[in-house]
């Protein structure tokens, strides 16, 4: 199947190609029909950037985009039949809801009967069918986001672009608009691709992960294999694994810290197989009611774990079990640019 | 209020009869059946209205006056429109530079200005005397006009123009749909100060006034000079009615709220 969106070493330099900064770089990525694919990676890494790219709002310099399989680089963004919720939300604010939702059927030329069904319906997808006639101005953030989304999906776009639609959101209703979109694009049955920097979100909204670092990709899939087996150091810090621990018999890995087990280090059970163990002197211990964070010191460096119980104390010397299915081998040993 | 806040109070009071009290009385001598400036005025009348319509530079200059005021206005607004446009949506370089050359005519005295424009328009260009001032004009509303449109589009979000963009809406229907709609209110705020600031300036139409041009304002001050009576008072009502007239009709048609508020 044609993907819907396909991205050919796509880069974008700003400024001149000899002191310019480049924002994306040779990215390649395809983007299949129904899926909710997810631009996760730190700020600056050029998600935005990428984004406007394939919402035509900037030219890449280097490479092709192609949209339903042709190739539409340099198509102006009117002609490329995308929907996009932008951060800020963007709603025109003289127009009522029901004119800003309609606003990409008029620029169709639609009949003005079909305007106002069509609309209407995206107003009710999102449940804000009783405000149709207020302005912008007179809702709530979360409201204006369920505006901008419903104009976006009015247009049936071929891809729904969102950038970080979330963020300016408070935590509660963040975590609820998250149902709500998905909800909204299973519905629909659209394609869409989300910028986000929140790896939680990015779990839980994608088919596809896609990880940038420093305008590169560092790894795409689905979460579930991308998750708990991240490709090179970079991927495993932005997704929580903490700890890099040097282990004898071992190239880099990476753990996570409610993986690692911490035992007394004086009752001297017998070795397990099933883990590679380490020994320890435990350096600081931070209380969080239902477990302690505990950072150990060992000879292959500083280890963090999520202990259950508060039964441990700065200076103990502890034992170290590191299961050996939860250790996950990593491509790289250097430290990528970015992943300070 | 006015208890739990008495030194506010006070000082708002002040402010407004220091403000309104010398209109009040101008009003009250311009009203006078008398022949001298005082108040309060020696009963009520309005010969001194009569006599100013009698006087013939008042009225053509009041004529000058509002031709100046709505060229200039009209010609600021043409061209201070696509100059913040350029400014504020468009990747123009040096756009600080830009934008503090379009302020200068508010930092150049107004007398400088004039002598310059005297000096090289009337002088050197042999343009008529309403053209220059109309030239005049232009030049002193444009700060006015860049800034004031500017404002509503610096404060409306960048990227409404790429919402509109991206749902299908050519270049053309965005500016009409979305761009012109946003800078509205900034449109006509900056209408009615500029119309304002034109029909009321003096420095700089005192030096680009002609033989047989000049504004109103200029004729009153030759007027004063030479006759001290309540005709100029009568006037000033006239000038100052003028003004109000242009708020409120505005007021009427968009809501002053729209305008000046959020
Ligand atoms: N208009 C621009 N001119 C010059 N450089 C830019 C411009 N826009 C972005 N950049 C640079 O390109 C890089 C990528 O920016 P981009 O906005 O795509 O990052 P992002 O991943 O969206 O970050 P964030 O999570 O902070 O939104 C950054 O280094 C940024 O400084
Ligand atoms: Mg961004």
């Amino acid at each position: 199947m044609t993907p819907v969106v396909q991205l050919d070493g796509v880069g974008h330099r700003f400024g001149s190609a000899a002191n310019g900064v480049a924002a994306v770089s040779d990215l390649d990525l395809a983007v299949r029909r129904g899926t909710f694919t997810t631009l996760l990676g730190p700020s600056g890494c050029g998600k935005t950037t990428t984004l406007r790219m394939i919402a035509g709002f900037i030219r890449p310099t280097s490479g092709r985009i192609l949209l339903e399989g042709t190739d539409a680089t340099d198509t102006p963004p009117e002609r490329r039949n995308i929907g996009m919720v932008f951060q800020s939300y963007a709603l025109f604010p003289h127009m009522t809801l029901t004119d800003n939702v309609g606003f990409g059927l008029r620029a169709r030329r639609r009949p003005a009967a079909e305007v106002r069904k069509r609309a209407g319906e995206a107003l009710e997808l999102v449940g804000l069918s009783h405000a149709a006639d207020r302005k912008p101005g007179e809702l709530s953030g979360g409201q204006q986001q369920r505006v901008a989304l419903a104009r976006a999906v009015a247009i049936e776009p071929s891809v729904l672009l969102l950038d970080e639609p979330l963020s300016n959101l408070d935590a509660r209703l963040r975590v609820q608009m998250r149902q709500e979109l998905l909800r909204v694009q299973r519905e629909t049955g659209l394609t869409a691709i989300l910028v986000t920097h929140d790896q939680d979100e990015a779990l839980q909204l994608s088919d596809t992960m896609v990880i940038l670092n420093g305008g590169r990709l560092e790894q795409q899939g689905d979460p579930r294999t991308v998750f708990p087996a991240p490709a090179n150091r970079f991927v495993a810090q932005f997704l929580g694994y903490d700890n890099f621990p040097e282990v004898p018999g071992f190239g880099p890995v990476t753990i996570r810290p409610e993986h690692v087990r911490l035992t007394a280090a004086v009752t001297g059970e017998e070795a397990a197989t099933d883990s590679v163990e380490l020994a320890g002197t435990v350096a600081d211990v931070t209380y969080q009611g239902s477990h302690c964070l505990i950072g150990v010191d060992t000879a292959g460096g500083r280890l963090n774990c999520v202990h259950p119980g508060d039964d441990f104390r700065p200076g103990e010397a502890v034992r170290i079990l590191l299961p050996r299915h939860r250790l996950v081998e990593l491509a790289d040993a250097h430290t990528p640019a970015g992943a300070r | 209020m006015i208890l739990r806040r008495p030194l506010l109070s006070l000082l708002s009071a002040i402010a407004f009869v220091i403000m309104l009290g010398p209109v009040v009385i101008l009003l009250g001598v311009a009203f006078t059946a008398g022949s001298t400036l005082t108040f309060p005025p020696e009963g009520l009348s309005l010969r001194w209205f009569a006599a100013a319509l009698e006087y013939r530079p008042f009225i053509d200059s009041l004529g000058t006056s509002l031709v100046v005021a709505v060229l200039s206005t009209a010609a600021a607004l043409a061209l201070g429109i696509p100059a913040t446009l350029a400014l504020q949506r468009g990747a123009v370089p040096g756009k600080a530079f830009i934008e503090n050359l379009f302020m200068t005519p508010i930092i150049v005295p107004e007398l400088v200005l004039g002598l310059a424009l005297f000096q090289q328009l009337m002088v050197g260009f042999n343009i008529t005397a309403l053209g220059t001032l109309v030239i005049g004009h232009t030049v002193l509303l444009l700060p006015y006009t860049v800034r004031v449109v500017g404002a509503s589009l610096a404060l409306a979000d960048p990227r409404l123009e790429e919402a509109a963009r991206g749902l299908g809406a050519g270049p053309v229907r965005t500016f009409f749909s979305v761009t012109v709609p946003v800078m509205r209110p900034g449109i006509i705020s900056a209408t009615i100060l500029a119309f304002i600031t034109s029909l009321n300036n003096v420095p700089l139409s005192l030096l680009l006034t002609g033989p047989g041009v000049a504004t109103l304002p200029v004729e009153m001050l030759n007027y004063v000079q030479s006759s001290f009576d309540p005709v100029v008072a009568a006037v000033s009502v006239v000038l100052l009615a003028l003004s109000v007239a242009v708020a409120l009709l505005t007021e009427r048609l968009v809501g002053f709220n729209k305008v000046f508020g959020r």
